[in-house]
């Protein structure tokens, strides 16, 4: 007997691929043998681009690396401005950048959640998620006049001090509640369970083999936040969510529990802020800024895994070479072997429960 | 960190803080250091063209364990040894390098056109690329 298999494309179209992610598969039957995922759809050379521009110019830019959650990368390349000339942050500025920091993962994650129970059929929770996430969401569009691609960090500092304290302490109040909303209908909710419980399993010593890191790895049972070692974060009282489940439902409760924590830490920022006085900042002159030769590195922990940027300089104004490290782009390459011997039916799950998002992958 | 050891084994390579420079073998280096020390991730492989037809290669290791970086940083031509026998994740990277740098890795077999499309001529992010390809609209001809 012959066994025959099928050819399948999973995408570039397909709405549960977040973007513009194929997937091609072999089936046995429902079964999946292979994976190969192939990405490049929204390449738009961010690398490429920032030689040909100078550091300023290249700020606004870098928003776009991943829209869901713009900050990360604006401070990853504001940080390495900083490292490189040696300046620091003053206190208000920190608590500023880690306030808008937290909210833009709790965002990121409200998305999540919604989208990945719209991937396993359910609509509702999508609405729901929604509706949250337009608090922030609206909060900063007051605060930077724009809703996704902010353009607030500057070398330095800020561009204006904050303001609208009130709306944050509405969406911080009102969040716990919402998100115990969000735990009744999902967490426990029996199709939920049999769609996430023991698949897309993802062990440990594999999850390091293929630089899997953030949330995916913690729900794996490692314990590794890089908030621990960042220096923005210094001061901060949080914990670090580890779960020892390595599912995807592992995967689900990390980030609701995370959400939790970051309002934790929005609570701590903003409790500074309300008694702090007027922003002082001393900003770097951007017109012109050239850094000193040698190699910059900086790192920060992204809703979507780490995220590092590197920066060669020449001592010109423009980067000699600027690398960008996104957390998805290994998720991606992880597919490949967390989908085979699943059914296809749960590929959309177990690739949903990564937090794929198809710009941080391109770049 | 003991690299006492380290120095011993390989012993024409320069330490820099946590950046080592090696020359070549570079396979049996990161073997050595993985299965000597705690590092277990390789967070990411960075390359660089620093001119005449050279390419530099920082392959970024990290230790779950005692929450460490180390850079190791060898210099290729045309050809770099795969490591993806050691690390999954660079699969990923060496595709990647391949598809802007050019660069082949010996014992990968699997590198293709990632970002860019399959006919494409040419490796974006070399210092010596030259944007010709007639599909870009400012080499469209007919356009004038």
């Amino acid at each position: 007997m012959t066994i025959t298999t099928l050819k399948l494309n999973l995408g570039p179209q397909h709405p549960s691929t977040h973007g513009v992610l194929r997937l091609l598969l072999e089936l046995d039957g429902e079964k999946i043998l292979s994976c190969e995922p192939d990405v490049g759809y929204l390449h738009r050379g961010m690398e490429k681009m920032a030689e040909k521009m100078s550091y300023i110019q290249y700020l606004p830019t870098v928003d776009r690396i991943d829209y869901l959650a713009g900050f990360f990368y604006s401070e990853l390349l504001c940080r390495i401005i900083e490292n490189a000339t040696g300046i620091e942050l003053p206190d208000k500025v920190r608590a500023i950048r880690v306030m808008l920091l937290e909210l833009n993962r709790i965002s990121s994650h409200l998305l999540w959640v919604g989208a990945f129970l719209m991937d396993l059929g359910a609509v509702s929770p999508f609405f729901y998620a929604f509706r949250e996430r337009e608090m922030i969401l609206r909060f900063f569009e007051k605060l930077t006049g724009q809703r996704m691609m902010y353009n607030y960090f500057v070398f330095g500092g800020v561009r204006k001090d904050i303001e609208y304290l009130d709306d944050v302490n509405e969406i911080i109040s009102v969040l716990p509640e919402k998100i115990n909303d969000y735990e009744k209908i999902i967490t426990e909710n029996p199709i939920f369970l049999r769609r996430t419980e023991k698949k897309g399993v993802l062990e440990a010593g594999k999850a390091i083999n293929y630089a899997i890191t953030g949330v995916n790895l913690r729900a794996s049972g490692i314990d590794y936040d890089y908030r621990n070692q960042d220096s923005l974060y210094k001061g901060f009282d949080f914990r670090t969510i580890v779960l020892e489940g390595k599912d995807a439902w592992a995967r689900y409760k990390v980030r609701i529990m995370e959400m939790r924590e970051s309002i934790n830490i929005i609570k701590q920022a903003l409790d500074y802020l309300k008694k702090a006085k007027p922003l002082e900042q001393h900003l770097i002159p951007p017109v012109n800024l050239k850094l000193p030769e040698g190699d910059y590195t900086a790192q920060i922990e992204a809703p979507r895994g780490l995220a590092c940027c590197f920066v060669r300089s020449d001592g010109t104004d423009k980067p000699c070479r600027l690398k960008w490290r996104t957390g998805s782009y290994y998720s991606v390459n992880l597919l490949r072997e967390l989908l085979v011997g699943e059914y296809l039916n749960d590929a959309i799950a177990v690739a949903g429960s990564l937090d794929i998002i198809l710009p941080e992958v391109d770049k | 960190m003991n690299w006492e050891e380290f120095e011993r084994v390989f012993n024409d390579c320069i330490l820099e803080g946590n950046k080592i420079i090696i020359k070549s073998k570079l396979h049996e280096v990161i073997k050595f250091v993985i299965d000597n020390y705690t590092y277990n991730m390789l967070k990411e492989i960075t390359a660089c063209d620093i001119g005449n037809g050279k390419t530099e290669l920082i392959y970024h290791l990290y230790s779950v364990v005692d929450e460490e970086d180390l850079f190791i940083s060898v210099t290729v031509t045309d050809e770099a040894e795969s490591i993806v026998d050691i690390f999954k994740s660079a699969i990923a990277d060496e595709n990647e390098i391949y598809d802007m740098f050019g660069i082949r890795f010996a014992g990968n077999e699997d590198l293709k056109r990632l970002y860019m499309p399959e006919d494409w001529k040419g490796f974006p992010l070399r210092k010596d690329y030259v944007q010709d390809d007639t599909r870009l609209a400012w080499n469209d001809n007919n356009d004038t």
